[in-house]
């Protein structure tokens, strides 16, 4: 069984507001190491002059390596606003970074709003050549969008660089459902798995990889991939498919699965209820995890209660 | 040198009153011969909802093949539906492109959605058809061809070909939204990518057709036809802003390859153009030329896009 240490939350938004106009939230954080300190970027929001509707904008934190100092917070957002009409025009979330070759990677999940139903999503490219300062696309279009098999939203990419083959791990949408005839539809969507060369060519075969817990309808978000103690570990967050907003318990919590070979997982939530809590900030929610590796130890970052508004913390896989 | 001599128009959607489907637009036709008659494929579209909301559908007509002025029939019903909510088509499947295959006949259509920021967004779906071209179904829920770093919107208009046994699918992509007087306008350029399978494309990325009356140029409908070793595409272009009448509206350009890649475009070659008066004298556009009995035509689009019908015309003079 994994042991975990929790460390709390460790960013508020509220106490240090990444944006002058920004409007709260810390979502999806995702870390990128360097020698004194510890990157993080998050999705953070401003609310939309014309509409008055959230735009998400990508910032970071730089934390001293025992990830409860905060050393500085990015001046402005790392990427610009998406092209009108793109597929990220109203917004980045999450952003996943990966270095190689000496560069930054980053896949966005661009959001861009429609009408009959709110939103659609697909994964693009940003590459940094100053250590992750600034980003700049590779492109306006994105590097997976819907295609046949996968119809609605792509996003939520994690990418690890694994025996020279880039490796993604996403989320597809397999449906809108209703709950009712008059209710707005919701979205169910699924983990699934791509593979490419050059991390902008993609070949995905389209099927979900992570068995579902509450039923058909489960949504699953956001996997994060780590190595450790020769097995790979995945965590995600799933809920139920309706009114997971506002009742108790129907909300996002963290799964977990594992595999020998990157190909089989075997899902297993009982690994992560050590960081389940009580009247905490995480209490009623657990979303958007992310592992990483610094100086030996291996972290989780989450949001907790509300998507995130109130920021992320931390929790160490005690190896 | 040759030039196309106008034949007149087809049918007027207008007129036709047994289709609730069909009330306005016959656009974007392709052919598909038969032994008796010549079928059309176009796309139209039933009244506008209480919003002035367009959706569009795509359907066919058959012709006479010795008198293509003769209707012989519809479509009973669109040859394709409408997609789910929130699928890349659920507000349109315009247009649509046709070709026989093994005993199948095939087609690659555009799926409309409708969007907050632009009016809508556009991707390139395949369907097949298992009794010669009457009724098709979709290969998947999803597009076949979507968006990518250099083809970021606005993926339609696909015309699909096999030359030399690879497939080509010659389509446009939107490069920009331009904002003309508050209204987002799109721009989009000719492209191309090809297959051996029909099912997995590799893009081109690439520009076929230089912009020649404005940078900002739109075109579309490029449409390729072999003859005498070179082939030959006809499409339309218009201006990016204020298009919607005469003066800036489509007109039908012209260019010439040898090996379907490097384009000279040529318009004073095209050999037609709006009429005086008429059905089509406002603007002309989305050509398809086609052969029969001997004869090539130019089937086309006239004023508003195709909102009163297409029409045909004949090619006088060898294409070289």
């Amino acid at each position: 069984m994994l042991n975990w240490k929790k460390h709390g939350l460790i960013f508020s938004p509220t106490l240090n507001p990444p944006l002058v106009n920004g409007v709260g939230f810390a979502q999806s954080p995702q870390a990128l190491v360097f020698d004194d300190y510890v990157r993080i970027y998050f999705s953070t929001r401003e609310q939309e002059a014309s509409t008055g509707k959230f735009i998400s904008r990508v910032c970071y934190v730089d934390m001293d390596k025992s990830l409860q100092e905060i050393i500085r917070i990015s001046p402005a957002p790392v990427i610009g606003p998406g092209a009108l009409g793109a597929f990220d025009e109203h917004g980045i979330f999450p952003f996943n970074v990966l270095r190689h070759k000496g560069k930054i990677m980053a896949w966005t999940t661009g959001w861009n709003r429609r009408v009959s139903v709110s939103v659609d999503t697909a994964i693009g490219l940003a590459i940094s050549e100053d250590e992750g300062e600034t980003f700049s696309r590779h492109g306006n279009g994105p590097v997976m969008a819907a295609s046949m098999n996968e119809p609605y939203l792509v996003g939520d990419a994690f990418v690890a660089h694994i025996n020279g083959c880039f490796h993604m791990w996403y989320i597809f949408g397999t449906g809108w459902k209703k709950k009712s005839p008059e209710a707005e539809p919701d979205r169910v969507y699924k983990i699934a798995h791509a593979k490419s060369d050059n991390g902008i060519n993609w070949e995905r075969d389209s099927k979900t990889i992570i068995d579902s817990v509450l039923d058909d309808d489960e949504c699953q978000a956001l996997p994060t991939v780590i190595e450790a103690g020769g097995r790979y570990h995945m965590i995600f967050c799933y809920r139920e498919c309706f009114d997971f907003r506002l009742q108790q318990g129907r909300g996002y919590r963290l799964g977990y699965a594992w595999s020998g070979d990157l190909s089989t997982w075997h899902r297993d939530d009982s690994q992560v209820s050590q960081l389940m809590s009580q009247g905490e900030w995480d209490s009623n929610m657990q979303c958007y995890p992310h592992l990483f590796r610094c100086d030996d130890k291996v972290y989780l970052l989450y949001n907790g209660n509300s998507f995130g508004k109130e920021g992320f913390g931390l929790a160490e896989m005690m190896l | 040198m040759f030039s196309w001599k106008k034949l007149g128009k087809v049918f007027t959607p207008q007129e036709v009153n047994h289709l609730p489907w069909l009330k306005e637009f016959a656009q974007a036709p392709a052919t598909l011969i038969f032994e008796d008659f010549v079928r059309i494929y176009f796309s139209c579209r039933p009244s506008a909802d209480e919003k002035g909301m367009y959706v569009s559908y795509s359907a066919w007509v058959d012709l006479d093949r010795h008198n293509l002025f003769k209707v012989l029939r519809f479509a009973k019903d669109p040859i394709l539906s409408l997609g789910g909510h929130g699928e890349f088509d659920e507000f349109g499947t315009y247009p649509v492109s046709i070709i026989r295959d093994e005993g199948v006949v095939k087609a690659w259509y555009a799926g409309w959605t409708r969007c907050e920021s632009v009016p809508f967004n556009v991707a390139i779906g395949m369907a097949q058809s298992y009794d010669e071209g009457e009724t098709f179904q979709k290969m998947g829920p999803g597009p076949a061809i979507s968006y990518s770093p250099d083809e970021p919107f606005v993926m339609s208009g696909p015309k699909i070909r096999h030359f030399n046994g690879q497939w080509q699918l010659f389509y446009i992509a939107g490069s920009k939204w331009k904002k003309v007087d508050g209204r987002a306008e799109p721009v989009y350029k000719i492209r191309m990518a090809t297959s051996t399978d029909g099912i997995n494309w590799k893009k081109l990325n690439k520009d076929l057709i230089s912009s020649r009356i404005e940078e900002d140029e739109a075109q579309a409908s490029p449409d390729v036809f072999f003859a005498n070793g070179k082939y030959h595409m006809f499409f339309c272009y218009r201006y990016s802003a204020d298009y919607r009448g005469k003066q800036n509206g489509y007109r039908i350009g012209y260019a010439w390859s040898v090996d379907l890649i490097d384009w000279h475009r040529d318009d004073s070659r095209a050999g037609i153009d709006v009429s005086e008066s008429g059905w089509d004298a406002e603007m002309i556009s989305y050509p398809h030329v086609f052969e029969l009995d001997g004869e090539v035509y130019m089937a086309y689009l006239g004023d508003q896009v195709g909102r009163y019908g297409f029409g045909l015309a004949k090619l006088e003079g060898e294409l070289i």
